[in-house]
């Protein structure tokens, strides 16, 4: 055990984090069915709150899917870094000896994977009852691979600030106030870039948002990287 | 503690003289523009409060980053006053370019860029606050603000970007005007005179307020200092 | 040309905004110093008391 190379502790870290999340939830199955009803509902309430054509459908499609993935997403984090909290791992991981930001990515890997779950379900659901040429391209891979861009840089702050807001006093009502204004870059690029591969534009137009997705990404990975530590100090 | 140092007194009087002459300068000397009319007047002062904004936010988001090297809280109160100000100042700003735009583009509200990242700064700066309200522990309130200062600091800025990015691609048609139509008009040289000097104004009236703001915050730490002390 | 619009309203709202919240906002940090400084004095108070009360006899 003692001449493993440093680096590969770290990594066994992280893997061990997120597969602590992975296996509870596999046997729960708790956070997934939450948020899963949650998500088809919120696409119901749009279905009756929005009354639209056809063609007015395509243009919100992927407004609608990314505002539920956002709702969802919070609902995964919250209840994520809570059962850290509350069931004092939090405590206990943060004994271990190992730099404090392998939980970050521990956490942050097992909150991706859950919202990609939630995603991959909603998005055949979706294209079920809102069946059109447009929603065809729903499983093409650059929409996919649109959609993994987005929810990791929504993951990347989603975490770090979820520790924050679990620890404050208001809790679950803190983490939407924190995280909404700090991601909407990712909305909107996450949004434009799906409307434009849904509406089959140019691809140049697609790649302008990707390309920023790509730098909220590294800049937020980074970032949380170098801050979590003072989240999660004693 | 209780009185002011005369440093202070003096910029006290010497900002009540400025606002009254940038004022003097917005409503009288500056001519009225011929398109807009009299609305055109509070360009000035918009200017001015963003510019203010502008500077609280940066102050913020460098004292955050200083704050969580150093771990000295005299950091997170110069950042805490720095949002105060900056989200009042802010707030002004928005009102002044929205009251600007209503008479010319016929709505109170457009999606434009700098609207729209003002518009959601202040959603940082609101966030700010609540998370410090939720926090009792004054370090850890102390780190959390710093954290999501730094995060609001670098956010803010890829919005903005964004959203021109989205407006590049998307224009605003204004009542089937001219889509790049932002209000602009040529100024005069006066008007720039009065421009410039609102700014140089509010600068000082920055400063003013924000030394203020930090003797209410050291006041605030002794109290609560006292309160602990007295428990114990 | 068109003769110039009379804005006049929308100025004056503007500058009374301005003046509502610039104002407001000094005032706030106004009343704000002397909730603290009243707190202030009475924490004092009762320092001074609790102090001289264990100064007393610790009979």
């Amino acid at each position: 055990m003692d001449n493993k190379r440093p680096s590969s502790s770290y990594f066994q870290a992280v893997l061990a984090v997120a597969w602590k999340d992975l296996a509870a939830e596999l046997r729960s199955r708790e956070l997934l069915s939450a948020m899963l009803v949650f998500a088809l509902l919120v696409i119901l309430i749009f279905n009756f709150s929005l009354e639209l054509d056809k063609e007015a459908r395509e243009n919100v499609t992927a407004g609608v899917l990314w505002t539920t993935f956002a709702f969802a997403g919070t609902l995964g984090l919250n209840r994520s870094m809570a059962v850290e909290k509350d069931r004092g791992c939090l405590d206990g991981l943060l004994l271990a000896p190992v730099d404090r930001s392998a939980i970050y990515f521990g956490k942050a890997i097992s909150n991706l994977a859950f919202m990609l779950l939630v995603e991959i379900i909603v998005l055949p659901v979706y294209s079920i009852l809102y069946t059109s040429v447009s929603t065809m391209r729903l499983f093409t891979p650059a929409f996919l691979g649109v959609t993994l861009l987005g929810s990791i840089g929504y993951v990347a702050v989603g975490t770090l600030l979820a520790s924050m807001a679990v620890q404050s006093r208001t809790r679950d009502v803190m983490l939407p106030i924190l995280l909404f204004p700090v991601i909407v870059p990712v909305l909107v690029a996450s949004v434009q870039a799906s409307r434009a591969i849904l509406q089959a534009l140019e691809m140049s137009e697609v790649m302008a948002w990707v390309n920023l997705l790509i730098v909220y990404d590294v800049i937020f990975i980074a970032l949380a990287f170098m801050v979590f530590d003072y989240v999660v100090e004693e | 503690m209780s009185s002011q140092p005369r440093t202070l007194q003096i910029l006290n009087f010497v900002s009540g003289l400025l606002l009254a002459a940038a004022a003097w300068m917005s409503l009288g000397y500056a001519p009225t523009e011929r398109v807009m009319g009299a609305v055109q007047r509070v360009f000035y002062f918009h200017v001015a409060t963003a510019w203010v904004g502008m500077l609280g936010f940066i102050v913020a988001a460098v004292a955050g980053v200083i704050f969580l090297v150093t771990g000295n809280l005299k950091w997170d109160k110069i950042g805490l006053a720095a949002v105060e100000i900056s989200l009042a100042f802010f707030f002004i700003a928005i009102v002044l370019g929205s009251i600007w735009a209503r008479p010319i583009w016929g709505t109170w509200w457009t999606w434009e860029p700098r609207l729209t990242t003002a518009a959601i700064l202040e959603m940082v700066y609101l966030a700010y606050l609540l998370l410090r309200q939720g926090v009792e522990d004054p370090e850890r309130r102390a780190r959390f603000g710093a954290v999501y200062t730094l995060l609001g600091g670098i956010s803010v800025p890829v919005t903005f970007v964004s959203i021109r990015l989205f407006r590049t691609i998307h224009p605003v048609v204004i009542m089937g005007g001219n889509p790049n139509a932002q209000g602009g008009f040529s100024m005069e040289t006066s008007m720039l005179q009065t421009m410039l000097f609102c700014i140089f104004a509010f600068s000082v009236i920055f400063v003013t307020l924000f030394w203020h703001r930090l003797r209410l915050g050291d006041l605030a730490e002794k109290v609560e200092q006292l309160k602990l002390k007295l428990i114990q | 040309m068109e003769p110039t619009p009379n804005t006049l309203n929308y100025m004056l709202s503007g500058y009374t905004i301005f003046a509502v919240v610039f104002f407001g906002y000094i005032i706030s940090l106004i009343s704000r110093w002397k909730n603290l400084r009243a707190e202030e004095k009475m924490l004092d108070e009762m320092e001074k008391n609790s102090s001289s009360n264990s100064t007393a006899s610790p009979l």
